[in-house]
């Protein structure tokens, strides 16, 4: 039991199951949580938020971070509609293939420039962003096919959607992907040391472009179909995507360090931030209280993830003692381990 | 005696401090190449020098520019960047507005001490606790609009009568804006060259385990940086409030990107320990002349943000050349 705690991976689902229950107790037999279309409107949200939190958890993995997933949301949405309106597929497959070179391109340059991943992806995210409201000419444009929109939300099997089912694949493709194979190996290895691997003779130099790659797809995929299912897209997004993002990747095991985390502990972390959400709106709180929500449990991993937490608390604790609990004992600890 | 005591470019004023590595000098001929293409296209265009005087210019990038003055002490103390700083203006604008019944001297204490408030407890965490700065921002950027909606109710604060007259007017003929940016630049500039604790950031921002070797204490420096950022941040958000008559939430939407571009583009290296508060000047200025000359070359709103992100892009990529020492 306490092995299963341990798991990072694990952890967002025991949160998952609290919160269930918590909303459970909450609901107390009026039988308003717990419908289908309640796990349908989640599903939804996890399609939105969950293939950006994969890619932003997937770079974060190999220990670097990109913030250029917000811009490439709203670019891809852009040019999905704009070049989808005969072939939808045509749209979907042009925007995955801007992520692709996008992400390659950030990644060759981090490598080839020896740049930090937070600098080029936020170049990066401004540029996709003025690309953004260049082609769509700063305008809010509509996509023209109702049709299309009707049938990436329709609902499947009562709760899932074709855009979940896409985002679901995406999970398990990476999940199969980062356990099976020996490249997905190598990004973990290329995220708890990287010269350690390098060393080890893992190509870190093609990891790292073919990472933002992976991550620049799966922005670009979820941008393409969310712009779908609302049947527009504007410039506008940025941030937007980002908090939440984060945040469930983070949830969901990934470890600030580098190295730790799988695809699916992020469905986990994505799955209980989309079921706080609804689970929030139904007991009829303002949305801000789920920015709050957010925000704190970023804040306590940030500090949980921190480097200095255990010397900055030990002195902390050591502090406490000599000044209230037994002065002359701590002092005389301090004084021994002094000459050490 | 005295040529111990006076730094170099001091004594030598006429002697450019050219870096040693042949990388470091072709990233300075670019800057001057860029800067002279920049000055050549001001002058073949119309209208640009006639017009558009610097102090009008200035002038408009003067809320920007407090923040990227702020921003500038982040980033040099090797943080990166704040996402906070937005909100940080806004919230600052409202508690101003707010306050401001109560007399213009508290209320713009109250305001300022509100925004080091807010910044200085991400410094705590990023400084003492070495949390990832990024992620501290976003959470805080959560944190503190989901807080300020639920307080206001989403309301902006307008203020009955016109207390804040005294922050619309001119100063020595100079819009207050304009002059408290100004102040904002020399003041920030003295404290980063002339103070210990400027001379400490430069250094924790180089090489934090170096500065703990030497026996300084980068937390608390990190945490000072995060204050300053937060001072300098609040008063723009008071200027703002003070001009709008309001406090809004949307007072400062969009303004870390416009920050952390300014900064980026005065040449303050990402990386931290090098850069300074005229670069950020520099730089906001500079943003402010691109985005005149494409509107009078009749280029739209969009072409102009996506020239600014490749800028940043640009910019951010040239910066490897300055780390070849």
């Amino acid at each position: 039991m306490l092995a299963l705690v341990a798991n990072r991976s694990v952890r967002p689902y025991l949160l998952l199951v609290i919160i269930a229950v918590a909303l459970w107790i909450f609901d107390r037999g009026r039988g308003q949580f717990f419908t289908t279309a309640t796990a349908f409107s989640v599903l939804q949200q996890f399609a939105t938020i969950g293939p950006i939190a994969l890619g932003l958890g997937l770079s974060m993995i190999i220990r670097e971070f990109d913030l250029s997933v917000g811009g490439m949301l709203s670019l891809s949405g852009c040019i999905a509609v704009l070049t989808g309106a005969h072939y939808p597929a045509l749209g979907v497959a042009l925007a995955v293939l801007c992520g692709l070179v996008w992400g390659a391109f950030q990644g060759t340059m981090m490598v080839w420039l020896r740049l930090g991943s937070i600098g080029v992806t936020l170049g990066g995210l401004l540029t996709l962003g003025g690309l953004a409201y260049v082609v769509t000419g700063n305008l809010s444009i509509s996509y023209p096919r109702m049709d299309v929109a009707l049938a990436v939300n329709n609902p499947v099997l009562h709760v899932f959607s074709l855009r979940s089912l896409v985002a679901l694949a995406a999970f398990l493709a990476a999940a199969f992907f980062m356990a099976r194979t020996r490249a997905g190996r190598d990004v973990y290895a290329t995220g708890s040391d990287r010269r350690a691997a390098m060393v080890a003779g893992v190509r870190t130099a093609a990891i790292l472009p073919a990472v933002f790659a992976c991550s620049g797809m799966l922005a670009a995929l979820g941008g393409a179909l969310l712009s779908y299912s609302l049947a527009a897209a504007s410039g506008v997004a940025l941030t937007d995507a980002l908090v939440p993002a984060t945040a469930s990747a983070i949830i969901g095991g990934v470890s600030l360090t580098g190295g730790k985390g799988t695809p699916i502990g992020i469905v986990g972390g994505v799955l209980v931030l989309c079921l706080l959400s609804a689970g929030l709106n139904a007991i009829g709180t303002p949305p801000a209280v789920q920015d709050v929500v957010t925000g704190g449990v970023l804040l306590a991993v940030a500090i949980a993830d921190a480097v200095d937490l255990d010397p900055r608390l030990f002195a902390m604790r050591r502090y406490w003692a000599e000044m209230f609990v037994r002065p002359a004992e701590s002092v005389r600890s301090a004084d021994t381990s002094a000459a050490e | 005696m005295t040529d111990q005591v006076l730094p170099t470019a001091l004594r030598y004023p006429w002697r450019v401090p050219l870096p040693h590595s042949r990388r470091g000098r072709t990233l300075v001929a670019i800057r001057v190449a860029a800067l002279l293409a920049l000055i050549a296209i001001a002058a073949a265009t119309p209208g640009f020098f006639t017009a558009v005087s610097l102090f009008s210019l200035l002038n408009t990038t003067s809320f920007i520019g407090c923040v990227a003055v702020g921003m500038t002490f982040i980033t040099l103390s090797g943080n990166i960047m704040s996402f906070a700083l937005s909100v940080t203006l806004s919230t600052s604008g409202i508690v101003f507005m707010a306050v401001l019944p109560w007399g213009l001297p508290i209320a713009f204490l109250v305001a300022l001490a509100f925004g080091a408030g807010l910044t200085g407890i991400q410094g705590v965490a990023v400084g003492y606790f070495r949390a990832n700065p990024v992620i501290v921002s976003m959470a805080a950027l959560a944190l503190i609009t989901g807080g300020a909606t639920l307080i206001t109710q989403g309301q902006g604060v307008y203020p009955q009568g016109d207390a804040a007259a005294a922050l619309k007017g001119r100063l020595l003929g100079i819009p207050m804006p304009l002059a408290a940016f100004i102040l904002t630049v020399v003041l920030a500039q003295i404290v980063l060259s002339f103070t210990r604790f400027g001379r400490q950031l430069y250094m924790v921002g180089s090489n934090w385990r170096a500065a703990l070797a030497a026996g300084l204490d980068p937390a608390r420096i990190v945490l000072g940086a995060y204050i300053v950022a937060g001072l300098c941040t609040a008063l723009a958000g008071i200027l703002m409030a003070a001009r709008y008559s309001s406090g809004d939430l949307e007072l400062g939407l969009g303004y870390d990107y416009s920050a952390i571009s300014a900064v980026l583009v005065g040449g303050t290296a990402i990386s931290g320990g090098e850069g300074s508060a005229i670069r950020s000047l520099v730089g906001a200025f500079l943003i402010a002349v691109c985005q005149v000359l494409l509107l009078l070359h009749g280029f739209s709103t969009q072409i102009q943000y996506l020239a600014i992100g490749v800028i940043v892009l640009f910019v951010i990529m040239l910066q490897t050349l300055a780390d070849a020492d």
